[in-house]
């Protein structure tokens, strides 16, 4: 399951302007670079990838929004669901 | 005809079609009695869906709806322009079909957010997953967004200038507004504007899903608990006509057209910007030559995204200073739902009838006003009050913003 890190961290550089080198698990997305819009970009990758449906609205802040770790931890979390 | 500098505009009729009902008698009855068309969607199939309601129109039958042949080969957008359009000309008295000479002095504008797109999947549907040969020979014809208003003025025989206006969310403000600026610069005398729309299904339901800006509960604007917008569709449609000319035929003038202001934020797909949308609600008040404290009720767009409405409520303490406080504002949308391209015509509606029944429209399933909500948004119950002027406001994706200002009959 550890490449599912990895591969959510190249999801997220890909849709940078300006991705940094690392980006640690514990970083709040609201301290990367993206905005609404890419987020929402950022997550269709990211359903797209794992083949999931993440229910993510961007009118709420939800717990599993909040960190680069707990989208990992979510989506984690589906996949297994899906078996 | 008068001087140009003098032309006045005026509404004598009006046309709805929404998920509160078909009419604008049965869609106003509703609004005061605080019905809320936006129930589990019924039109198309939910069952894979994140997001699975609606405003919808309801059991809509165009056949029952009486519609000739050309409306019933249209796209279902194209129906409800057609229904509304003739509820307008009905309301007006004007004797319709034109003659070729009249028709020349008349204008239609119709617009719609993505015209006849449920036609569009429908045929794609066809060829890509049924593998069909060929589509239907319409096809064409019943998806460009330009059919609502080339049927209207066939119907009609409004032979001046006749086309639609994209704008997504803003298109049938941007539409009336559009009419009433022909008509004051003395291009026609009269015309339909406004704006129609049908784009619920489940392709479109998918991308709107795919913007994350969609709530699965229900539409709540400027509310603590609001969580996204709800897609509706219809159709809201003014027949607008100069004060002379409705005056000599005799006409019931519902009301005057005082202002209309536009704007592009030049910024932002999907993030309003402030100088954008106060800077539109500047300019109709401009053009009407009224001060924000004469406006008795706004019209929000008032979408129920957190970003519209802390803007839309920033954007009217800018516009309004002192008086904002002091000026009810409600979002209809909450009982009927986002009509996208059509929401403002059928906002423009609400705006005319609450001037002529004095009655302020509520914003219903509000729970308590949101994080930076604090204006006064009429929650829950309308309330009888004395309404001579009114704005309309609607800010579309792409930062395209468009508002305008009612008034009472001149004289």
């Amino acid at each position: 399951m550890e490449d599912v890190a990895q591969k959510i961290i190249d999801i997220l550089k890909k849709n940078m302007k300006e991705p940094p080198e690392t980006i640690p698990m514990e970083t709040p997305l609201s301290e990367l670079d993206i905005e609404s819009l890419d987020l929402a970009v950022i997550v269709f990758d990211i359903e797209d990838t794992f083949g999931i449906e993440i229910p993510y609205n961007a009118n709420e802040e939800v717990e599993d929004f909040k960190t680069v770790g707990s989208v990992v931890d979510k989506v984690k979390e589906l996949v297994a669901a899906n078996g | 005809m008068s001087n140009q500098q003098t032309r006045r505009v005026v509404v004598t009729g009006t046309g709805v079609v929404s998920s509160l009902g078909i009419g604008t008698d049965k869609f106003w009855s509703a609004i005061k009695n605080h019905e809320c068309g936006i129930e589990d969607a019924k039109t198309y199939n939910t069952e894979d869906l994140q997001i699975k309601i609606a405003g919808e129109v309801k059991d809509f039958d165009p056949k029952e709806e009486g519609l000739t042949k050309q409306f019933l080969m249209a796209d279902r957008y194209s129906q409800f322009a057609g229904i509304a359009a003739r509820e307008a000309v009905k309301q007006s008295g004007m004797e319709m079909p034109l003659s070729p000479e009249d028709g020349m002095r008349a204008a239609a504008i119709i617009g719609s957010g993505v015209g006849g797109i449920n036609t569009l999947e429908d045929s794609y549907r066809g060829l890509f997953e049924l593998k069909k040969r060929a589509t239907h020979p319409l096809t064409l014809l019943k998806t460009i967004g330009s059919s609502g208003p080339a049927h209207i003025s066939i119907e009609y025989g409004i032979k001046g200038p006749c086309f639609g206006v994209v704008s997504a969310c803003s298109t049938a403000t941007h539409s009336i507004g559009l009419v009433y600026n022909m008509i004051k610069s003395g291009m026609v005398d009269f015309g339909l504007g406004g704006a129609a729309e049908a784009s619920l299904a489940w392709g479109t339901t998918r991308a709107w899903q795919g913007m994350r800006v969609l709530s699965p509960v229900g539409l709540y604007p400027f509310s603590k608990h609001r969580n996204g917008t709800v897609l509706a569709e219809g159709a809201g449609i003014l027949m607008l006509e100069e004060y002379e000319h409705a005056k000599e035929r005799g006409a019931n003038i519902l009301a005057e057209v005082k202002g209309f202001g536009m704007t592009a934020d030049a910024a932002d797909m999907v993030n309003p910007d402030i100088d954008g949308t106060a800077g539109a609600m500047d300019l109709a008040l401009k053009d009407a030559d009224l001060s924000p404290s004469d406006i008795d009720y706004i019209n929000a767009h008032g979408t129920a995204t957190v970003v519209n409405d802390i803007n839309e409520t920033r954007s009217i303490k800018r516009v309004f200073g002192n008086s904002a406080k002091d000026t009810p504002i409600s979002s209809t949308k909450s009982m009927h739902g986002h009509a996208l391209g059509a929401g403002g015509g059928i906002e423009a509606v609400a705006c005319l009838k609450a001037m002529e029944d004095n009655y302020l429209p509520a914003t219903v399933g509000f729970d308590e006003p949101g994080d930076e909500c604090d204006l006064d948004y009429i929650p829950n119950e309308g309330r009888s009050s004395e309404v001579n002027y009114t704005m309309s406001n609607s800010f579309a994706f792409g930062g395209l913003n468009a508002v305008l200002v009612f008034g009472p009959s001149p004289a």
